[in-house]
C-alpha cells in the first residue's frame, strides 16, 4: 500500500488474494496468508521464525501483514523510496554509494547497494524453506536473485504467480537476532538467523544484501564490500554471528 | 494603578527590551508547600474528552463548504523557476483556486527542499494533491551550500555572529594545569508533532477573518495575519481550543496560513490548509545541526580557569542564531569564558525553537567536556561541578531570583552513589553505568498576560484567558491557582481559552513561559473576585471584610461563623462576580533561572554498540509546583524527548543535492515505549521568593537540556568510550569503543 501511496506502483485495480491463499499452519506446512503474529506465538514454528515475527513491524503490523507478502517486500532504501532516478528505478546509478548509506548492503552491493529489509526471510533461508507456488516447489534461495543490467527484478515470481505455501522443515536448533535503532518497530541494520540440522548448520543474514544473504559460514565476511558508512555492520554481524551458532550448537 | 516600565521580555533565551504596563503584583506568596489545590496532584481537566477523542483539534474541525489547500514545494534544494504552467492544474475536477509564485510566501526561487512554490484549492484533499501534481514546473537545478564550516568562511549567515568573552582566555590557558579540548557535533532534529501543522482560513465579507490553527501562540498568529492582510487586529480572530504537539515549532502562522488564508479570500470559502507527514518533515522547522569546538582548563584542584567554545550552527535558510554557547556562559563560576556562535546559511529547511533551542545542543558538549575534564583530573564528576558552582550570573553579575542547585545535587547523591553497584553489574559484553549533566535554562516568563474570573451565581467560577494549552495540562494548572484563591474545590472551576475574540491577550506557550507568565495573572484575577465576594459577605452578615476569608467552597469568618458560598452568590441572580487580574512585572536587576540535574543508568554491548538507558533520575528546580502530576508528565514527556535525541532521531540529508532522506517515520526514527528508561521525577518545589505572586517558574523545557550529556556520561562511566556525536548510533557508539581501546594500548604501549 505505501508503494501505491507513493506511486512507486502504478495500478488501477486491486485484487483480494485472501480466498486463494492458504491461512494457517499444520505440522511443516504454512499457508503464505498466515499473519506474523499468528506465526510468532505458534509452539509448532521454528524458534528462528518466531523470533523473526515478533522483532518484525509493530504489533498492529504483524496482525495484518502475511508471511508471504513479507517475502516479497521492497527495500528501504531512502533514495529508491523518494523516486531518485536510481539503478533499482532503471536509471543508471547507485545515488546511495556515493550518498548516504548507513543501512544499505554491505554484500553484493554494486550496482545497486539497496537492503532487503525482511527479518522472517533470513529465517526462513536459514531453515531451508521450500515454497509452493500455483505453477512450481522452489527453495526459497531461489525466489530471490540479484538484479543484472538486463534484468532489474529481485525475484524469480513471474507476472501472476502467487506464493501459496512455505514448507518448513524442522531444524534441530534455529535462532534469530537483530540489531536495531531502537528497541523495536524498525528494520534490521542487521539480522542474524542461524539453523542447524543433520547437515549443517546453515547462516542467513538480513540487512545485509540487496536480497536475503545466504553466508556461507562465518569467514565469508570477510568478503563483504562495505562502504565507508556501513563498516560497522560487519562490526555487528560477527557478534550476532557468534552468539547465534553458540545459541543452536548442540 | 497601571505603571509603565522598561522591561527584559526572554523568551527561548532571546532577550528584548520593551515597554509593558503592568498592574502592581500585590499579592504575597503562598507559604511554601502543598496547599488545598495548589500543590497536589490533579489529574488534567479535559483527560477523558482526550482520551475519548471528544476533544476537537483544528485538524477535526470541518466547516461547511471548506476547500482543502496543497502546497506544491520544491524537491530542490536550491532551483530557479523558469516557467510554471498552472492552467492544468486550474481545470482540474474539483479545483477553486491556485496559486502560483509571487503570492504570499510563494516563490519562483526556492531555497531550500520544500520550499512552497504554488497552491492548490479543492473540494477535497485528494483533488487539491492530483491538482497539484498537473501543475508543470521547468527548474533549472542550482548548486546548493550545504556545509556549515564553508558558509562561515564565505560569510555566508542567517544573522551576526555573537561573540562574547569577559576575563581573559590566555590568563586563563597560563593558569590551567590541564587544559581538555574536543569537537563535538549534534544533529539536525525534527519535533514531529503529533499533529502536524495546520489551520483554517474564513472570511466574513473582505475585512474579517477567522484562523483556526494548532499553535503555540493565538495572539502572535493574530498579530502576523493581520498584518499580512492590512486589517485591523481586531478583525483578526485566531482559535486553538485543543493541540497536538508544537514544541517550539509553531510559534508562529506559518507559510500554510498565508496560503490558506489568500486562497480563502479568493474563493470566498473556508479553506483548510494541512500539512502531510511528509511536509512535516520537511517544511516545519528543526533543531539546527551545530559543531562544537571547545576547551576546557582547571587547575589541578578542579577550579575551572577557562571556558572557550566555538559553535557553528547549521541554522538553514532562516531562523536565528540559538544560544549554543548559553550553557558554557552561564551554567559554572569560571572567569575566563569566550564564546563565538555562527549561524550558517544553507540550502536547508530553516530552524525553528524546538524545546530548549541551542542549550539542548550546548549543554551536551559542555557537560560532555566537564566530564572528560573529571577523569583528566581524577576528580568525582559530581564534585567537580559543586567546586564551580556559580553564586550568581556570572554574565552580568546579577544574582540569582533563586538558585537550588546544590540541594538539586544533594538529592541527585542516592542516585549517583550506585555508581559503584551498577557498574559491577556490568555481566558479559554489557557494560553498565551511571553519569549525570546539569541543567540551566530560562523560564521565567514576564508581562503582559491577563485573565478574567467570572463567578456566578451557582458559585462556579470559570477562568477566562485567551491563552493556550498545548498539551502541557497548563489549563488544569490555571484551574487550581484560581481554586486556590477562591477557596473552591476544582470542579467547581473551569478554563475557557484559546480564542483571541473570548478572553484577554495571553503569553506565547514556548521558553517555559506559560505557568509563569499566566500563574499570577490568574491568581491576580480569582483575587479581585474573592475580594468582591467578601465585601458582600461582609455587608450581608454584617462583619468586618478582615475577618472572612474563603475556603473549602464557603464564606468562613474568625468568629467561627461560616456559609456556603452559594448563599452569597444566589443573590447575583444572572449577575456575576467579574475579577480581573493581571501578570506583574519580574523583579529588577535579577537572573531568573531554572536549573536541575539528570543521573542516568545505562548498559552497553560493547561489541555490538547496543545502548540501553535503563533509568533516568531528573532532579530539577522550577520554583513552586502547582500540579506536581502534570509536572512529572513534562519531565517524562522532555526525558523521552531527549531520548530519541541522544539516540535515535536525525534528519538525513543527501550530501550531493541537499534533499531530505528522512521524510517519513520509518526513516527518521523517534523512540517507541519499549525504549523508555524507568523515570524518576523529583521537583524541589521550593518557591522563587523574588519572583512574582506565586513563585513559579516554567518546567517545559527543563528536563529535555541534560538528558543527552547524562547518557553519554554514563557511556563514557560504563566503557571509557568517549562519545562526541549525537546520535550515539551503533556506528557511533563502534567508533568510540573503538577510539577508546586504541587509547588504552597507547597507554599501556607508554608506561
Amino acid at each position: 500500500m505505501p508503494l501505491l501511496r507513493d506511486r512507486i506502483v502504478d495500478a488501477t485495480t486491486l485484487v483480494d488474494v485472501r480466498a486463494v491463499v492458504p491461512r494457517g499452519i499444520d505440522g511443516t506446512r504454512i499457508g503464505a496468508g498466515t499473519t506474523l503474529g499468528e506465526l510468532e506465538v505458534d509452539p509448532q514454528i521454528p524458534h528462528a521464525l518466531r523470533e523473526a515475527c515478533r522483532l518484525a513491524a509493530s504489533p498492529q503490523l504483524r496482525a495484518m501483514g502475511t508471511i508471504g507478502g513479507n517475502l516479497l517486500q521492497s527495500t528501504r532504501c531512502w533514495y529508491w523510496r523518494l523516486k531518485y532516478p536510481c539503478w533499482l528505478h532503471g536509471g543508471d546509478r547507485c545515488f546511495a554509494r556515493a550518498g548516504v548509506h548507513r543501512e544499505h548492503a554491505v554484500f553484493a552491493n554494486t550496482p545497486c547497494a539497496s537492503a532487503h529489509p525482511s527479518d522472517p526471510a533470513a529465517a526462513l533461508l536459514a531453515l531451508d524453506v521450500t515454497l509452493r507456488t500455483d505453477r512450481r516447489e522452489l527453495p526459497l534461495a531461489d525466489l530471490y536473485r540479484l538484479p543484472t543490467d538486463d534484468d532489474r527484478e529481485m525475484t524469480t515470481l513471474e507476472p501472476g504467480e502467487l506464493i501459496l505455501e512455505l514448507d518448513v522443515p524442522a531444524p534441530e536448533a534455529s535462532t534469530y537476532l537483530k540489531a536495531m535503532d531502537r528497541r523495536l518497530f524498525t528494520f534490521a541494520l542487521v539480522g542474524v538467523a542461524t539453523a542447524r540440522t543433520s547437515g549443517g548448520t546453515r547462516i542467513a543474514l538480513s540487512g545485509m544484501a540487496p536480497i536475503p544473504w545466504l553466508l556461507d559460514g562465518e569467514e565469508a565476511l570477510d568478503t563483504a564490500t562495505p562502504l565507508p558508512q556501513n563498516a560497522y555492520k560487519l562490526e555487528i554481524a560477527r557478534a550476532l554471528i557468534r552468539r547465534a551458532l553458540a545459541e543452536v550448537s548442540a | 494603578m497601571a505603571r509603565l516600565i522598561k522591561t527584559e521580555k526572554e523568551v527561548e533565551g532571546r532577550y528584548t527590551e520593551q515597554w509593558v504596563v503592568v498592574d502592581e503584583d500585590a499579592l504575597e506568596q503562598w507559604p511554601a508547600g502543598a496547599r488545598d489545590t495548589v500543590g497536589r496532584p490533579a489529574p488534567r481537566q479535559d483527560g477523558f474528552q482526550r482520551a475519548r477523542g471528544e476533544a476537537q483539534y483544528t485538524a477535526d474541525i470541518q466547516l461547511p463548504g471548506m476547500l482543502h489547500a496543497a502546497i506544491l514545494r520544491s524537491p530542490f534544494a536550491r532551483a530557479q523557476i523558469r516557467e510554471i504552467d498552472l492552467r492544468m492544474a486550474e481545470k482540474a475536477p474539483g479545483v477553486r483556486g491556485v496559486l502560483g509564485p509571487g503570492t504570499g510566501p510563494l516563490t519562483d526561487e526556492p531555497a531550500y527542499q520544500g520550499a512552497p512554490v504554488a497552491a492548490v484549492a479543492a473540494d477535497t484533499d485528494e483533488q487539491a494533491r492530483a491538482a497539484m501534481r498537473l501543475i508543470e514546473v521547468e527548474w533549472e537545478q542550482l548548486d546548493p551550500l550545504l556545509d556549515p564550516d564553508e558558509a562561515v568562511r564565505r560569510n555566508e549567515l542567517v544573522e551576526e555572529p555573537n561573540h562574547d568573552e569577559r576575563g581573559d582566555i590566555e590568563r586563563g590557558l597560563a593558569e590551567a594545569d590541564v587544559v581538555v579540548a574536543a569537537e563535538y557535533r549534534t544533529q539536525s532534529v525534527l519535533h514531529n508533532s503529533m499533529e502536524t501543522h495546520q489551520s483554517i482560513c474564513q472570511w466574513e465579507g473582505d475585512d474579517h477573518l477567522t484562523v483556526y490553527i494548532s499553535t503555540q501562540f493565538v495572539w502572535g498568529v493574530r498579530e502576523r495575519v493581520a498584518k499580512h492582510f492590512g486589517l485591523p487586529t481586531d478583525h483578526v480572530r485566531v482559535v486553538c481550543r485543543f493541540m497536538g504537539g508544537g514544541f517550539g515549532s509553531k510559534n508562529g502562522p506559518g507559510d500554510y496560513t498565508f496560503v490558506g488564508a489568500e486562497l480563502a479570500r479568493r474563493t470566498g470559502r473556508p479553506v483548510k490548509a494541512a500539512l502531510t507527514r511528509r511536509e512535516e518533515n520537511l517544511d516545519a522547522g528543526n533543531r539546527n545541526a551545530t559543531i562544537q569546538r571547545l576547551r576546557i582548563g582547571a587547575r589541578s584542584d578542579g577550579t575551572l580557569t577557562l571556558l572557550d567554545g566555538e559553535f557553528v550552527n547549521s541554522t538553514g535558510w532562516d531562523g536565528w542564531l540559538a544560544s549554543t554557547g548559553g550553557p558554557m556562559r552561564m551554567l559554572y563560576a569560571c572567569e575566563n569564558v569566550r564564546t563565538v556562535e555562527y549561524a550558517a546559511k544553507l540550502n536547508t529547511p530553516p530552524m525553528l525553537a524546538f524545546r530548549a533551542p541551542g542549550f539542548v545542543e550546548g549543554t551536551f558538549g559542555l557537560e560532555c567536556l566537564m566530564d572528560e575534564l573529571a577523569a583528566e583530573l581524577d576528580l568525582d564528576p559530581l564534585e567537580l561541578r559543586r567546586r564551580n558552582y556559580a553564586q550568581h550570573d556570572a554574565m552580568d553579575e546579577r544574582p540569582f531570583s533563586s538558585k537550588n542547585l546544590l540541594e538539586c545535587y544533594r538529592r541527585a547523591e542516592p542516585h549517583w552513589e550506585r555508581r559503584e553497584a551498577v557498574r559491577r553489574s556490568s555481566d558479559g559484553t554489557w557494560k553498565r553505568g551511571v553519569g549525570l549533566a546539569s541543567q540551566v535554562w530560562y523560564g521565567g516568563g514576564g508581562p503582559p498576560s491577563y485573565a478574567w474570573v467570572r463567578v456566578g451565581a451557582d458559585a462556579r467560577a470559570t477562568v477566562v484567558t485567551a491563552m493556550q494549552d498545548i498539551g502541557t495540562g497548563s489549563a488544569t494548572a490555571m484551574a487550581q491557582i484560581a481554586a486556590e484563591e477562591l477557596g473552591l474545590p476544582i470542579d467547581h472551576v473551569e478554563v475557557s481559552l484559546g480564542d483571541t475574540a473570548r478572553g484577554p491577550y495571553a503569553t506565547i506557550s514556548a521558553g517555559s513561559s506559560t505557568i509563569p507568565s499566566m500563574g499570577p495573572a490568574v491568581r491576580s484575577a480569582a483575587a479581585d473576585a474573592a475580594r468582591q465576594i467578601i465585601e458582600i459577605a461582609a455587608q450581608r452578615h454584617d462583619r468586618e471584610q478582615r475577618s472572612l476569608s474563603l475556603k473549602g467552597g464557603r464564606i468562613v469568618c474568625s468568629d467561627g461563623g461560616s456559609w456556603p458560598l452559594e448563599e452569597i452568590t444566589c443573590l447575583l441572580e444572572s449577575g456575576q462576580i467579574l475579577g480581573q487580574g493581571s501578570r506583574g512585572p519580574n523583579p529588577a536587576g535579577m537572573r531568573i533561572l531554572t536549573f536541575g540535574v539528570q543521573v542516568a543508568e545505562v548498559a552497553v554491548d560493547v561489541e555490538t554498540g547496543e545502548v540501553r538507558v535503563d533509568k533516568i533520575a531528573a532532579i530539577h528546580d522550577v520554583g513552586r509546583v502547582i500540579n506536581p502530576l502534570g509536572a512529572s508528565s513534562q519531565v517524562e514527556g522532555g526525558i523521552i524527548q531527549g531520548l530519541g535525541h541522544t539516540l535515535s532521531e536525525e534528519r538525513l540529508i543527501d550530501p550531493a543535492t541537499g534533499t531530505i532522506l528522512t521524510q517519513t517515520l520509518d526513516a527518521y526514527k523517534l523512540p517507541t515505549i519499549a525504549d523508555v528508561p524507568e523515570i524518576v521525577t523529583d521537583l524541589v518545589d521550593e518557591p522563587d521568593t523574588h519572583l512574582t505572586n506565586l513563585g513559579s517558574k516554567g518546567l517545559g523545557e527543563p528536563p529535555i537540556v541534560p538528558t543527552a550529556a547524562a547518557i553519554a556520561n554514563a557511556i563514557r562511566d560504563a566503557t571509557g568510550a568517549n562519545v562526541r556525536s549525537l546520535p550515539i548510533s551503533r556506528e557511533e557508539m563502534l567508533r568510540a569503543l573503538r577510539e577508546a581501546s586504541e587509547r588504552e594500548q597507547v597507554g599501556a604501549s607508554a608506561t
